[in-house]
């Protein structure tokens, strides 16, 4: 088998993985640098960015996760690099500027020990013989020994352990092999152990979305607690596609693309908007309306907090309205110490009011008519607005 | 400040059109524009100072006003934008009275337009970090061509000093004729008057091209295509030289 061929084989194996990112660690060696805010060097037909060579050492692999293209009862080609290829290919894609460093995972071969050790020794060989100084993200194996952890954690910028699934029950169903004991070891050690030396741009986790009846709750309560005990960087959502036919497994045609987005959103809202689950679902209400964002829904069943005054409300009250963003509120925030703001400087700041507008006042006055200011009024436009609504309609009146 | 209806000319330099505006200032005066070149106006004057450079200006403004104006002036200066004299003339007017809040007045706007461009330099250059692609030369040598829209040249060469630093390396600046060379010292050089002779590619630069656009290819989700995403990120001006996607461009 040709290399070119090996790159393809190990390529589609590896690219379900969501993440790609390079920032958080300053490192600097012979060969190469890291920069703090990351780079995208390039971006695929799918609109992710390509910042990583993202490959897996072999795509063997003795589990049988009923969800992944990977798993043992597959019957498709199989190939393995071997550390000299990875090293070459990486330096010789790095000096020409194509990616900013390397993302190397693995099917499990033999035991999870062993696999390990194959990581280590790649990523060694590429750091120790090649002096390479760019960013590294290595997939940890769960169920190894700590040595091996604490071995590979000190060679890569970057380390992580997917949870796959939300619930344990959907693990035991989908995932016989696996189990979340193991994984949260792994970033238990990570956690009490990260430094400048060890995985300086800490760790970060991926679940599979809609392969299992879970509920965003469930989702966004697991990927609360994750952040919350193991300090994580970033949880990944992937919306499930079908690559195997399994009885255990829905058959979609398309992935839950509109669903993810929303999980994105609320997990953006987690990290850096100060809200709680509590605050946008609930046992009652376990899922996200798809039609309006997570926000935009709180917005409207707390309606009586609204609208905010831009001029005096606090900071925390700015990101809790619907349409601004952690950019946009920081901007109104220092520019209203030095200038009283109206509806125009907004829009010479760059904040989008399509969304706004129905949530704020700007020295006492609203863009919209007091009569039409009722939830249900305000969902309908927002619902209305929507990119996809507008382009159905096009789509809709071109058909006429 | 009192209104004159004169442009005034500079060499074309960064420095000079400091030491013009700073001229202006302590004279009182808001031209009616600052130039590079003699310009065609019936109601309007040209005047060349023929001011000698002050060589202190630049460390001058990095002491008096801070590291971050002074990277504000300079890449305004390095923007394409037609009136990026007066936007600098303005800036550094304002930057005078209000030091770094400058960047906060929106409600201004000129400072707005000013501010506006120096964050569209400023994303240009973090992508072109992202966006040039190498090919290697016989003998080793690494050799880049891009055309971005705003002079950032000067600024990218910064993050590959830093990254590939043991590397000899060319970029070149297509539309502006600049070329810029790295051999452990960094050259600018002008491509009007000079000529590179470049060697042939290196032996294996076509397989690492075929191989980059094999993972390319393989690592995109059919399932998921969105070329709209992509062109939002890396929009259609770029990909000429952007080799994964250039031969794209026909259908």
């Amino acid at each position: 088998m040709d290399l070119k061929e090996k790159l393809q084989i190990l390529t589609e194996s590896a690219k379900y993985d969501a993440s790609c990112s390079s920032s958080g660690s300053k490192r600097s060696s012979t060969i190469g640098n890291t920069a703090i805010s990351g780079i995208c060097h390039s971006f695929s037909k799918d609109g992710r960015c390509i910042s990583l060579l993202k490959i897996l050492l072999t795509n063997a692999c003795i589990f049988d996760c009923k969800y992944c293209l990977n798993r043992r009862s597959n019957n498709i080609k199989r190939a393995a690099f071997t550390p000299e290829e990875i090293c070459q290919i990486t330096l010789n894609f790095y000096r020409r500027n194509y990616i900013e460093g390397l993302f190397l995972s693995s099917g499990i071969i033999k035991n999870p020990d062993y696999t390990m050790n194959l990581l280590i020794e790649t990523i060694s060989l590429l750091r120790h013989k090649y002096h390479f100084g760019g960013y590294i993200h290595a997939k940890a194996i769960p169920g190894t020994s700590e040595v091996l952890i604490k071995k590979l954690g000190s060679l890569v910028d970057r380390m992580s352990a997917n949870i796959e699934l939300a619930t344990d029950d959907a693990l035991k169903l989908l995932a016989p092999n696996k189990n979340r004991g193991r994984v949260q070891k792994v970033m238990h050690y990570v956690k009490n152990n990260q430094s400048s030396k060890f995985v300086p741009a800490g760790q970060s986790t991926q679940m599979v979305i809609g392969a299992f009846r879970e509920t965003d709750f469930d989702i966004m309560n697991r990927s609360s607690n994750l952040y919350h005990n193991y300090n994580l960087k970033r949880v990944f959502y992937s919306a499930y596609i079908s690559v195997n036919t399994d009885k255990l497994l829905p058959s979609l045609s398309l992935p839950p693309l509109k669903r993810e987005n929303r999980l994105y959103q609320a997990d953006f809202l987690l990290r850096y908007y100060n809200f709680k689950v509590e605050d946008i679902l609930s046992k009652d209400k376990p899922n996200f309306n798809l039609l309006i964002d997570p926000k935009e829904e709180y917005a409207l069943r707390h309606f009586k907090e609204y609208p905010k005054e831009i001029n005096t409300c606090s900071y925390n009250d700015l990101l809790k309205i619907p349409g601004i963003g952690v950019v946009s509120a920081k901007r109104i925030y220092r520019a209203r110490k030095c200038f009283q703001i109206t509806f125009n400087d907004l829009k010479k700041m760059g904040v989008v009011l399509k969304r706004a507008q129905y949530f704020i006042t700007c020295g006492g006055k609203s863009l919209i008519c007091k009569e039409y200011l009722n939830p249900h009024f305000i969902e309908h436009n927002l619902v209305i607005d929507s990119k996809e609504e507008k382009r159905k309609v096009e789509q809709l009146s071109l058909s006429l | 400040m009192k209104k004159i209806n004169n442009i005034y000319i500079y060499d074309g330099s960064f420095p000079n059109l400091l030491t013009i505006i700073k001229y202006l200032f302590q004279e009182n005066i808001l031209p009616l524009d600052i130039k590079e070149n003699y310009q065609e106006d019936l109601f309007s004057q040209n005047i060349n100072l023929n001011l000698e450079t002050d060589e202190k200006i630049i460390p001058n403004i990095v002491k008096n006003m801070g590291l971050k104006i002074f990277n504000g002036l300079y890449y305004l200066y390095l923007s394409n934008k037609d009136n990026k004299e007066m936007l600098i003339y303005y800036f550094l007017l304002y930057s005078l009275k209000y030091q770094e809040k400058v960047f906060i007045l929106r409600n201004v706007d000129i400072l707005n337009e000013a501010i506006k461009t120096i964050k569209y330099v400023g994303r240009e250059n973090h992508k072109m970090k992202g966006f040039i692609r190498f090919k290697e030369l016989k003998g080793g040598v690494l050799y880049a061509e891009f055309s971005p829209t705003n002079n950032v040249l000067p600024l990218v060469v910064k993050h590959f000093q830093k990254r590939l630093k043991k590397e000899v390396w060319l970029i070149q600046d297509v539309k502006r004729k600049v070329c810029a060379y790295y051999n452990t010292n960094l050259y600018f050089l002008d491509m009007q008057d000079t000529k590179i002779n470049l060697n042939e590619l290196a032996k294996d630069e076509v397989m690492m091209e075929n191989l980059w656009k094999t993972f390319y290819k393989s690592v995109s989700l059919k399932e998921r295509v969105n070329e709209r995403c992509r062109m939002n990120f890396m929009p259609k001006k770029y990909w000429s030289y952007i080799m994964e996607v250039s031969d794209e461009e026909s259908y």
